[in-house]
């Protein structure tokens, strides 16, 4: 905080009397029984109210007791007809917000301002009461809102009409009713009442669909009065254009509205219908043109309000459509001088998403001066976008990564270094020319740095990629360095990382040991331990001995698992004589829900493990099956599908199903829903008919006892299939139960029942069934360490497609593999692509698979596969999945 | 929504805070927050001017009016361009209630009148009356001169 916080006249002696100074919160409600007086002095009044409003303003709080007080003797005010103390009265019994059962003093004296035929009185009264009121005091003074709605006086329809906005949030109910009177205002000649009653109207009606489009259809036809009103037109516009962009093509609907939007009077107006334009859902050049015009002239207003709000927006549309911004970049460069930073930093991160390679030396002298005048979180967003045009032009790594390496030696906070920590990272990963280069960056910066999280990552960092590099011994130093000088949790990272060195670089092996055996006398248990460790399983007492590529594997390999998952099964264990098997955890990672997907600036994490999901289901499969007996002999749960709807929405009964994968077997889990409160199904089954999945037997199957209203029950049946082989088919599925009438009121079930069928979709089990998502943390690494012996490369042709991302997430999908290194994310507009998938196949299998697509002109995508796996019938049966979709 | 509006003198004291739709426990956090983004950034600036900034998905907007600095924090459809309205029609309330750019001792003098304006610029989070004039009239329970 930059300035105390003290009340204004608490902090110095004012040369200036202040009406304020020395006010006591005790003193003024003393003051306030003046109100009580016989003879009111309206003046006096007036100044003690200004008093009460002025600490209330400052955050000061009245008790229970005090603010029940003041709102009564707020009220004696009403006796006197002063029109400037009658005006302060109002807002004090809104601030003083009176609780449920003090209103009833106010009410009455309120309900006769509200007919009063003083149009002000009837104003404020309508707000002051809306402010108050409850539900049931609502529909008492209902009969006056809406007359008030419609009142020629656009001050007293506005104050009725802001109410039923808020309103709306309490008493839904009763504000709908109000819509003809709503419609009737937004036709009024007042800019102010139209403004209120559009955003009402709209409030009412958001949820009917063809309302809002007739709505729209009809005021952008005709004309609106105020430009605020506009601007809310435009954005339901935008709403109706984007509801209906699914259903209609060719032309875009009210594009014409929102392109004539672009030469009102108001600059309110024509940035809503620019920014609206550039949200269109696939805005073609043609249509963003004008848009980004009248916000290039935006850039250079005086207004900064204006320049911000182009600069943002242009910020966007780089994001998407870079090339339609360049036009700007004279502009936006010289904004970087701007005086207010916000529209500094966007500019600059405009400028990088916008510019071309011979553009970056001279756009980064000018970040350079920038930077030192920028709070931490602008500099995140600069150091993000310098990441991403690192990546993008891999030739300017250099000045880039100098870049980066100088601001890391300034002055900043944790977010801000672990940014250019990541971005370093990745850009080692993503460039191999900038690897050494890179690492001697972190190497500098750990032998300063004062967070201890970020030395550790970059330990681990370095003990991965440091023994791979030409001259691996000059990483040592500064990794035993940090043994002397860090505390405990950094050291034993740097043993860990300096028994890396020891043990994949043999020349260097005596000497890391020779460092190592130092360590042992370590003032910490944990790094006595890990050195203790390490010389017993890597090497002992000075031999050179071959590492066991099992102990290097045990020591160094990658865990493979999901942390969230072994979480999970640690948290389950319980202490037995058995001892935690790590296999029993399960591996599949959680394809994360929709939204967290979409989640803006989600971005690669730089360290540390592959993004795992939410704590999974799997466990919960697990133990669900392995209690039925029918099913305790299957083995080891290899994978459970997502739910898969075999009925539509909004049915009598809503059924899914999951497909469980064991080695031999095959387990349909049918959820069931009964959502007939008048129902009860007894015996409840699945009939399934397996004749188009010729490899598959029926063995097993668990009936449902009973399915009462709205408590979901499950029904299993288990299908035996040959041990290891991916089979495939079509199942088609009947659900027969007896149903039985009940009486939702009582409750009670009649005693005879009617046997009853009921159809549900077909499922199918396909290859990618038998693919478990497993992510790797580095997938050039974990491609090069399965080696090219089973590796298969063959070409498709994908035929025609809407684009390119829809091909990607086809194959995805068809393979049912775990994207990595966030590669199923297709830019927009680009012509080719790759994507890198991984997986553990069924017989727990490692496999790969590298995918690069290319669409020409007619929309034919052409696609290359390449699988790596450890077994290569994995490798053909990945090319038969594709070969069959 | 809009979030709050707040009035600081030069010193960074709080004159006038209204917050609408933030929990009790966050407010502390956004007034330290606004007076540091005044204390750093309006020195200098001329009256009336705007500053703008955004916080997350948070917008706002604020200026100088003599020995007193304005913000406006506004979220969804009250973004930096709605904000600049509802400030101007703020500070020419002000300016109209004072007579002139007010000094911190009119501005206080006028205190209740400026409590008053707001009252009609701002109700519970949105936007109600922009004109001064007719501001004018209605602290003072006359009808728009419009109508």
């Amino acid at each position: 905080m930059a300035q105390p916080l003290v009340k204004k006249d608490d902090d110095r002696d004012d040369e200036e009397y202040s009406p304020f100074l020395g006010i006591e919160k005790g003193a003024v409600l003393q003051e306030a029984r003046v109100f009580n007086d016989p003879q009111l002095d309206p003046r006096r009044c007036s100044q003690v109210i200004t008093k009460l409003l002025y600490l209330l303003n400052q955050g000061e709080t009245f008790t229970k007791i005090e603010a029940t007080e003041v709102f009564f003797a707020v009220t004696k005010l009403f006796q006197s007809r002063d029109i400037g103390l009658r005006r302060m009265v109002y807002l004090m019994i809104k601030e003083l917000s009176p609780s449920a059962d003090e209103v009833i003093i106010v009410t009455s004296s309120l309900m006769k301002d509200m007919t009063s035929k003083t149009d002000m009185y009837r104003a404020n009264a309508i707000r002051v009461l809306c402010r108050i009121t409850d539900g049931t005091l609502l529909t008492q003074i209902e009969r006056y809102l809406k007359q008030a709605i419609v009142d020629k006086n656009p001050v007293v329809a506005s104050a009725a009409l802001v109410s039923g906005i808020h309103l709306l949030e309490t008493t839904p109910e009763i504000v709908k009713r109000w819509s003809n009177e709503v419609q009737e205002a937004v036709q009024s000649r007042a800019a102010l009442v139209q403004f209120h009653a559009l955003a009402l109207l709209h409030q009412i009606r958001q949820n009917d669909r063809l309302a809002v489009s007739k709505l729209v259809t009809s005021l952008t036809r005709g004309t609106v009065r105020s430009p605020l009103a506009q601007c809310l037109l435009i954005r339901y516009t935008t709403q109706v254009i984007r509801e209906a962009a699914t259903t209609q093509t060719g032309d875009r609907p009210f594009y014409d509205f929102l392109e004539s939007c672009l030469r009102h009077k108001a600059e309110m107006v024509i940035f809503e219908a620019a920014r609206a334009i550039t949200e269109l859902n696939g805005v073609t050049n043609r249509e963003l043109t004008p848009a980004i015009t009248v916000l290039q002239l935006f850039l250079s207003s005086s207004k900064p309000v204006l320049r911000f709000a182009a600069v943002r927006t242009l910020n966007k549309v780089a994001m998407t459509h870079p090339m339609a911004v360049t036009n700007c970049n004279i502009d936006m460069e010289s904004l970087i001088s701007d005086q207010n930073r916000s529209i500094a930093t966007l500019a600059i991160t405009t400028l990088l998403k916008t510019g071309n390679e011979s553009s970056v030396d001279r756009l980064m002298k000018q970040i350079t001066n920038f930077m030192s005048d920028i709070a931490d979180e602008f500099k995140i967003v600069v150091v993000e976008a310098i990441r991403s045009l690192c990546l993008k032009f891999p030739l300017k790594y250099r000045s880039l990564m100098n870049f980066l390496s100088n601001i890391l030696r300034e002055e900043g906070g944790f977010e801000y270094k672990k940014a250019i920590v990541d971005s370093i990272v990745i850009l080692i990963r993503d460039i191999p020319d900038a690897k050494e280069n890179g690492l001697l960056h972190l190497c500098e910066f750990i032998e300063d740095c004062e967070f201890t999280y970020l030395s550790t990552q970059i330990l681990h960092f370095l003990g991965t990629e440091g023994p791979k590099t030409s001259d691996p011994s000059k990483y040592i130093r500064y990794i035993y360095n940090r043994v002397h000088l860090e505390n405990a949790t950094v050291r034993a990272a740097a043993v860990s990382t300096l028994a890396k060195f020891g043990a994949m670089v043999d020349a260097l092996k005596p000497r890391v040991f020779v460092l190592l055996r130092r360590c042992l006398y370590d003032g910490d248990d944990e790094v006595r331990d890990r050195a203790t460790l390490y010389l017993n399983t890597v090497g002992s007492d000075g031999e050179v001995i071959e590492t066991d590529k099992v102990v290097k594997d045990f020591l160094f390999g990658s865990l493979d698992i999901p942390l969230a998952n072994i979480e999970t099964s640690l948290k389950n264990y319980e202490p037995a004589e058995q001892p935690f098997d790590i296999n029993s955890v399960p591996k599949e990672v959680k394809t994360q829900p929709l939204a967290e997907k979409k989640a803006p600036g989600k971005k690669p994490a730089g360290l540390g493990a592959p993004p795992s999901g939410p704590p999974s289901t799997v466990d919960a499969y697990e133990k669900l099956l392995s209690s039925i007996p029918e099913f305790s002999d299957f083995g080891k749960l290899f994978k459970s599908s997502a739910p898969v709807e075999l009925t539509e929405a909004e049915t009598e009964y809503a059924v899914n199903v999951v497909k469980h994968i064991f080695d031999r077997h095959v387990v349909f889990q049918y959820n069931c829903t009964n959502t007939i409160p008048e129902q009860l199904l007894e015996n409840v089954t699945v009939i399934v008919d397996a004749s188009e999945a010729e490899e598959f037997a029926e063995v097993a199957s668990k009936p449902l006892r009973s399915l009462p209203y709205d408590s979901p029950g499950q029904i299993f049946g288990a299908f035996e299939k040959p041990e290891g082989v991916p089979a495939v088919g079509k199942f088609s599925n009947m659900l027969r139960f007896i149903v039985k009438e009940v009486d939702p009121t009582t409750g009670d079930v009649e005693d005879d029942g009617v046997e009853d069928e009921y159809q549900l979709e077909d499922l199918e089990v396909v290859a990618a069934d038998y693919v478990m998502k497993v992510g790797v943390s580095n997938f050039r690494n974990a491609w090069e360490s399965i080696g090219p012996d089973f590796e298969r490369v063959d070409e498709y042709g994908l035929g025609p497609r809407e684009s390119l991302a829809e091909a990607v997430s086809a194959v995805i999908s068809l393979l049912g593999m775990q994207p990595c290194e966030g590669t199923e994310v297709v830019a927009n507009n680009s012509r080719s692509h790759t994507c890198l998938l991984s997986g553990v196949f069924i017989g727990n299998v490692k496999v790969l698979v590298r995918l690069q697509f290319g669409i020409d002109g007619p929309k034919e995508v052409a696609m290359k596969l390449a699988v790596r796996s450890e077994d290569d019938n994995v490798s053909d049966m990945i090319h038969e999945i594709v070969a069959s979709g | 929504m809009i979030l709050a509006v707040l009035f600081a003198n030069s010193e960074g004291n709080i004159l006038v805070e209204r917050f609408n739709g933030v929990p009790a426990e966050e407010r502390l956090h956004w007034r330290s927050f606004l007076v540091k983004l005044g204390a750093d950034n309006l020195k200098g600036v001329k009256n009336e001017e705007l500053l703008v900034a955004s916080h997350k998905s948070v917008y706002i907007v604020y200026t100088v009016l003599g020995d007193v600095s304005i913000f406006v924090v506004g979220k969804d459809e009250y973004d930096e361009l709605a904000l600049a309205e509802v400030i101007f029609a703020i500070t020419s309330a002000v300016k109209d209630a004072c007579g002139k750019i007010p000094t911190e001792r009119l501005f206080l003098d006028k205190y209740g009148k400026i409590c008053l304006c707001l009252d009609e610029i701002v109700w519970k989070g949105l936007l109600e009356n922009t004109e001064k004039d007719r501001i004018r009239r209605l602290v003072r329970l006359k009808p728009p001169n419009e109508f």
